[in-house]
């Protein structure tokens, strides 16, 4: 494997032939063919391909310049709401993501122990039939529950659960409890539904910012939006401990303390009622719980949330006056990665509420087309057989108002360990790097050698592939097509740009021939992915060519959904929940107190960088290239006190591991608190610009679980900090 | 062909209030313009974290070549492999240069970065992606930018924006275009919410120093043609005078015979 | 034919041999530069994009000034005695001109287009200017100093022809030289922000021109009371002189140049106030002029071999810290970053300079290089001439009388 490269080298890599491998009957289309007739390359293969990025989960549409059968460029697409012609870091380094020397271009089966990296290079023909025939032996030995689906949410989702499904496991493994769990469960209780749309309009005043670095986790629009805002002179408030990009940029930051900003909220919701500064006729026709949910806060003052939150009553008060002052054109923003502490769910809770308060409804937020991919086709399908089998992840018998796509993933994987109710035998794993991202690495080792049989499809060898038995290469997202995607009144195509290099192969095809030799061809009823895509659009009459061509199509006009209508049990913003009273939950907001650090010991935490996404990312060298050399953020003073030098190394310890890495002293966080870049210190020695580089926090992280939400409590994690 | 000195073309109006120092300027460009792993055509400037806690600022821009309306560069590089098109926009021959790197050290701005790793090394510079403007596309960073801090149009457009900018928010910018009088003008502009020295911007007086070199690399004519005549003269008169005296001697020996 | 070369280089003294070694070394190191980029073999940087082998580049033609300005004293201004030290002085300048040229083509990025500089001249850039008087006046030396060479060859009928011409030449390469030395000082004034303002300013052109002129006469200096020791052939007590005399008129002329701009620029106060820079430049103005004048003052100095030669040394050690100041010391710092050579560039400087002596002491052997040159018997080390063997070409002298005087 090649060490960096220079981006002059990399352009002439690709020598690999890309030629079609016949399995089956199944020729993959050959895509410059394909480009070509629809008019989007000329005959010497240049031109511009509309498609759609996949470093991150927020999808902009892209164009892909493509040079000769190859991709020199990324740029946004102009029509599409998410990147509205603008690509972030991650996005325009998505090339590299494509050109990876250290891509896995041909499938993998393990020859030496779990763990060593040594694999041998097999057949799509073998290696099918062997993943096939383990997945079967599972079942037949143990039952289909044996056999746990995991996959990080992406546009191919919908044939990964139709595998699940038809398999007849209920283990589906989803990330969403390290992210944002919290929030979701909130919403649902509150609104009934995973996630209003957000308005930026120009009547927007106000923003109270929980968390949700926007200026480093971008999400191309929304980011751009909230910078247009600030410029505008919208005021941010900006709850953070830590003095991130964001901050730079709100109007005001407040370095609040970790686990905290659930008193913030409640303070909010106490002076927002006491004072009668909420919108009395919204809140009388559309919510409903008020009374209880203000006998709840009573007690909840700005002076007692002051000496909790370490700011002061008058800022807290005064932040309550402003928010109302703007309302309805003010907005408290949820976040989005609300996995901090066993309260954020209260935290979460409380946000919404204080929308709804004000009234802002259908003025900053509304009702989002989500996902639902309800106006497309889909192949014919027999129904699923019923998954007998409790779930291992808790779900809904520990955890019984998740929802069952998200899951409690840390659950699962405990469970795996624990054996209860059962003992898993195999892991099917796609596009997720469960070994990087879990809580307590250790653990998660742990359960990857309980398992008879891990197959992973990844791009890379990842940490996850690195510890697997089979590894199926998937196509990256500039060569494959995956299932249509609905945004806004559009629906959008990813498409390939290029032919796939060597023999990788998209999800679609790899979950069809999979299903196939475990019995399940009746349900993956398509022929390729353009027949996929075809019976994807058939219900809209619009032709596949002429979605090739734009890279989207119009959605015909649905019929508008009620404006003021919620998906609660009472129909209406339910702020003392029904439901969760129903299961013995709090109904209302309530405090629950947060644990802190024993003296001398920091707040791990955790956060976003612009150039990365999570664990999948640090091998892309230009990504490498520009992106700031991983450290452990410690406060200045507290480093002077400890004799601790910008650039030391040091050894953080937390109950469950400890990992070594060097120091950024910065007056930019709290004092009790640290702060180690993500989404380093991987284990695949297949990752070479990766390999060696920072420690991984989730080694440090230790397993807790919201037991409303099931969101990990990443932030209760507590370290102490040794110079090495 | 002199284009040294027309108003330019096209400019950029970098505000520095917008910059979140994502860096995907900088990927964008490396990617359109293939530039090596080990160097980059566009930087960020930043002022670092200022204050103290829990008062704390952090200001950054991105940082390219300023495209000046009279290039040091330009009027520097041994091999005229610097040349400033009818556009304004600065551009560089690779195939013309010898790797002298003067334009590195004549650039007021401290522009031109250099491939020092490679075998046969080039100048490593902005050129506002002309390639792009002629398939009716914006300049890499400019068009990627996700908050709009790099914005790029006619160039006085982007001059009055930044003007506009500032007397309307005359709380948030400093009331300085960097750029406009900078090295006798530029077609880069910034504008900024700190001081610019904050940001680590050179302080580029508001004429260029081509104009100066100019006078004397222009000047080397008239210096040889004196040199010439002033040393053939010098020759001619000493020799004569010589001739004179020895013509004297002899005279004097005779006469004295 | 083969024994013939064996045997003759077999009785080459042994310092031209570790002169051959050290500079087979650099140049080897050269090459090797040439292969790995300037980054595994320099530590050049944005910061400092010119090192040492610049400062050793504008060292040397300060230096080799003595060419032209000898040249110009000899057949313009025709002072005739001084005609003796031409040939070693030209050969001198010949061979610094050339070395100047070999590490300028191992620090040009893309040394394998430097015809370009010929092919495509861009006459704004004070670097073309500097080239290309550099590459002419090179020719001119050559010009100037093929006699040398071919006087005792079989291409002696074409002498004639040449002398022929000598004067005029002379005055081209006398007008080239004054380009060539003062464009080395323009190259630093578009650098307006990156030179310490101590140094910088529009007169740098005149400053380094007047510099070079007393460098060039040092060297000649130095080299006759270097070249009586080592060979007995030298220059008379008279000539050197009156070469002594120029140079407190020169340098002095400098010093009024120097704090005359300083004093008009308004920057009297970095005198003292610029910490390191200060130092550095009371250095040179002291080391380079102040003492320089107060010797070269004196006649007692002036008319004797070893006061002389140490007193041009001094002065000679003042310019190239001056050169090393403009081109490297007084380099404003980007970000803190300092400049120091990497061994390798070391290494090609020390072996082009071994390569220079050598080629030097070759032509000088073989070569009527010291041919009018006067010839002294060697000092015994009572410091008392003993009757000695006279070298071939002139017959033994009388101690202390000296053959042609």
């Amino acid at each position: 494997m090649s060490g960096t490269l220079s981006r002059r080298s990399f352009l002439k890599l690709g020598a690999v032939s890309a030629g079609a491998l016949v399995v089956g009957q199944f020729v993959p289309p050959a895509v410059a063919q394909a480009a070509t007739n629809a008019g989007l390359l000329n005959t010497k293969g240049n031109g511009y391909i509309p498609s759609m990025c996949e470093m991150c989960v927020w999808r902009c549409g892209l164009i892909a310049k493509v040079r000769n059968g190859r991709v020199v460029k990324l740029d946004g697409n102009p029509d599409h709401p998410h990147s509205k012609g603008h690509l972030c870091v991650r996005g325009q380094s998505g090339l590299m993501n494509t050109y990876d020397p250290d891509r896995v271009l041909t499938p993998l089966i393990r020859v030496g122990k779990r763990g060593e990296g040594r694999f041998r290079k097999a057949t799509w023909a073998e290696a099918l039939d062997f993943t096939a025939s383990k997945m079967l032996d599972i079942k037949a030995k143990y039952g289909p529950e044996a056999m746990i689906f995991s996959s990080t949410h992406n546009l191919s989702q919908v044939q990964f659960e139709n595998l699940l499904y038809a398999f007849g496991s209920p283990n589906y493994g989803t990330q969403r409890s390290l992210c944002f769990n919290a929030m979701i469960v909130a919403n649902l209780m509150t609104y009934g539904m995973e996630e209003p749309e957000r308005i930026y309009d120009d009547q927007l005043k106000y923003i109270i910012l929980t968390g949700r670095n926007l200026m480093e986790a971008i999400s191309t629009s929304e980011t751009s939006a909230l910078s247009a805002a600030i410029a505008r002179g919208v005021k941010v408030v900006y709850l953070d401990p830590r003095f991130t990009k964001t901050a730079a940029k709100a109007s005001e930051w407040l370095p609040i303390k970790p686990g905290t900003d659930l008193a913030f909220h409640l303070a909010l919701l106490n002076v927002i009622i006491g004072e009668n500064l909420y919108n009395r006729s919204f809140v009388e026709n559309y919510t409903v719980g008020f009374e209880a949910l203000a006998k709840e806060v009573q007690p909840y003052t700005p002076e007692w949330a002051a000496p909790i939150t370490e700011i002061p009553a008058e800022t807290i008060r005064r932040i309550a006056h402003e928010f109302a002052a703007a309302a309805p054109h003010a907005l408290a923003h949820n976040g989005w990665r609300t996995s901090n502490f066993v309260n954020s769910f209260q935290t979460q809770r409380a946000i919404t509420i204080l929308n709804a308060l004000i009234g802002n409804w259908n003025v900053v937020l509304r009702a989002s087309g989500g996902e639902s991919s309800s106006a497309l086709g889909k192949p014919p399908q027999p129904p699923y057989p019923r998954a007998s089998a409790v779930r291992l992840d808790g779900v809904p018998s520990k955890f019984p108002v998740v929802p069952l796509k998200i899951g409690v993933f840390q659950e699962l994987r405990d469970n795996i360990l624990t054996g209860q109710p059962y003992q898993a035998h195999g892991w099917f794993i796609a596009r997720q790097n469960p070994v990087m991202s879990l809580p307590d690495r250790t653990k998660t080792l742990e359960a990857f050698q309980k398992m008879d049989f891990i197959v992973t499809v990844d791009i890379l060898l990842n940490d996850t592939a690195w510890f697997s038995d089979v590894v199926l290469p998937e196509a990256s997202y500039l060569e494959r097509y995956d299932p249509l995607n609905p945004v806004g009144d559009k629906v959008f195509l990813r498409q390939p740009v290029i032919d796939p290099q060597g023999d990788a192969r998209s999800a679609l095809w790899i979950y069809k021939q999979l299903g196939e030799r475990l019995g399940l061809k009746d349900y993956f009823q398509y022929q390729d992915e353009e027949d996929y895509l075809r019976q994807q659009l058939a219900p809209l009459g619009i032709s596949l060519q002429d979605v090739k061509a734009k890279g989207y199509a119009q959605l015909p006009e649905g019929k508008a959904a009620p404006e003021y209508s919620w998906n609660t049990p009472s129909g209406k913003i339910e702020l003392q929940s029904s439901t969760l009273a129903k299961v013995g939950f709090p109904a209302v907001p309530t405090w629950i107190e947060p644990p802190e650090p024993p003296q001398g010991q920091f707040y791990l935490l955790t956060g976003k960088v612009a150039q990365s996404t999570q664990f999948g990312t640090q091998n892309n060298q230009l990504l490498h290239k520009y992106a700031d050399e991983p450290r452990l953020w410690l406060n200045d003073k507290v480093a002077a006190d400890r004799g601790i030098a910008d650039g030391d190394w040091v050894e953080v310890a937390s109950q469950v591991g400890k990992v070594h890495t060097r120091v950024r002293v910065t007056p930019g966080i709290r004092q009790d608190c640290v702060y180690l870049t993500p989404g380093y210190g991987h284990l695949s020695k297949g990752l070479t610009t990766a390999f060696g580089r920072g420690a991984s926090s989730s080694v440090l992280h230790v397993t807790y679980a919201d037991p409303v939400s099931g969101g990990q409590a990443l932030t209760q994690t507590f370290v102490t900090v040794r110079k090495a | 062909m002199s284009t040294r000195g027309n108003t330019p073309r096209y400019g950029f109006l970098i505000d520095a209030s917008l910059c979140i120092d994502c860096r995907s300027c900088m990927v964008a460009c490396s990617v359109e313009n293939n530039v090596p792993m080990d160097v980059t055509r566009i930087w960020i400037k930043e002022t670092g974290i200022t204050g103290t806690f829990p008062n704390l600022k952090r200001f950054t821009a991105p940082y390219h070549c300023m495209h000046c309306i009279d290039p040091s560069c330009v009027s520097a590089c041994t091999v005229g492999a610097l040349t400033r098109s009818e556009e304004g926009i600065v551009k560089y021959d690779k195939d013309a240069c010898i790797g002298c790197r003067y334009c590195m050290y004549a650039c007021p701005f401290e522009v031109p970065n250099y491939e020092w790793n490679q075998r046969f090394p080039q100048v490593i510079k902005c050129d506002m992606c002309f390639a792009r403007l002629g398939e009716g596309q914006q300049p890499a960073c400019a068009a990627t930018c996700p908050t709009g801090a790099i914005q790029f149009g006619k160039y006085e457009d982007m001059l009055a924006e930044a003007h506009r900018r500032i007397n309307e928010h005359p709380d948030k910018y400093v009331p300085h275009v960097y750029g406009e009088q900078e090295n006798g003008g530029t077609a880069t502009l910034y504008i900024s919410p700190v001081p610019f020295e904050e940001l680590g911007f050179p302080d580029a007086g508001t004429t260029s120093p081509a104009f100066s070199n100019r006078l004397v690399t222009e000047g080397t004519p008239l210096v040889a043609g004196a040199m010439l005549v002033g040393l053939t003269g010098a020759y001619l008169t000493i020799k004569h005078q010589k001739e004179e005296a020895e013509k004297e001697r002899a005279e004097q020996t005779t006469g004295e015979e | 034919m083969r024994s013939k070369l064996f045997n003759e280089l077999r009785t080459l003294p042994k310092f031209i041999y570790v002169l051959a070694a050290i500079a087979l070394f650099g140049l080897s190191v050269g090459a090797y530069r040439m292969y790995a980029g300037l980054g595994a073999t320099t530590n050049l940087s944005k910061a400092f994009p010119w090192g040492i082998w610049i400062s050793f580049d504008l060292s040397t033609v300060a230096l080799a000034a003595g060419a032209f300005t000898l040249a110009t004293l000899v057949y313009v201004f025709q002072f005739e005695d001084l005609h003796s030290a031409m040939r070693p002085t030209l050969l001198a300048g010949l061979l610094g001109e050339g070395s100047v040229l070999v590490i300028l083509l191992f620090d040009l990025g893309r040394w394998d287009h430097f015809y370009n500089v010929f092919l495509r001249p861009n006459f704004s850039s004070a670097l073309l200017i500097v080239s290309w008087c550099l590459a002419a006046y090179a020719l001119i030396l050559i010009y100037e100093v093929s006699p040398v060479l071919l006087e005792k060859s079989r291409w002696k009928w074409l002498l004639p022809a040449i002398k022929r011409f000598t004067v005029p030449i002379v005055i081209v390469g006398g007008t080239l030289s004054v380009m060539h030395q003062s464009s080395l000082g323009t190259l630093f004034v578009i650098m307006s922000p990156r030179l310490h303002p101590l140094w910088y300013s529009m007169l740098l052109p005149v400053f380094f021109l007047v510099s070079s002129l007393a460098a060039g006469i040092s060297l000649v200096i130095a080299g006759a009371t270097i070249s009586y020791w080592l060979l007995g052939r030298s220059l008379k007590i008279k000539t050197i002189a009156k070469l002594g005399w120029f140079l407190p008129w020169i340098l002095a002329f400098y010093l009024v140049l120097k704090f005359g701009e300083l004093i008009i620029a308004d920057e009297t106060d970095l005198l003292f106030s610029s910490g390191m820079y200060s130092l550095l430049f009371w250095a040179e103005i002291v080391i380079g002029a102040v003492i320089p004048i107060c010797l070269f003052a004196f006649k007692r100095v002036r008319n004797s071999r070893v006061a002389s030669m140490l007193g041009a040394l001094i002065l000679i050690a003042g310019i190239i810290l001056n050169r090393f100041d403009v081109t490297w010391f007084a380099i404003k710092p980007v970000a803190g970053q300092v400049y120091m050579p990497h061994w390798m560039e070391v290494a090609v400087m020390v072996g082009v300079a071994a390569g220079l002596v050598a080629v030097y002491s070759l032509v000088a052997r073989y070569f009527p290089v010291y041919e009018e040159t006067v010839t002294y018997q060697r000092p015994s080390p009572e410091k008392s001439l003993t009757a000695q063997p006279a070298l071939p070409g002139k017959p033994a002298a009388e101690p202390g009388a000296v053959a042609g005087d």
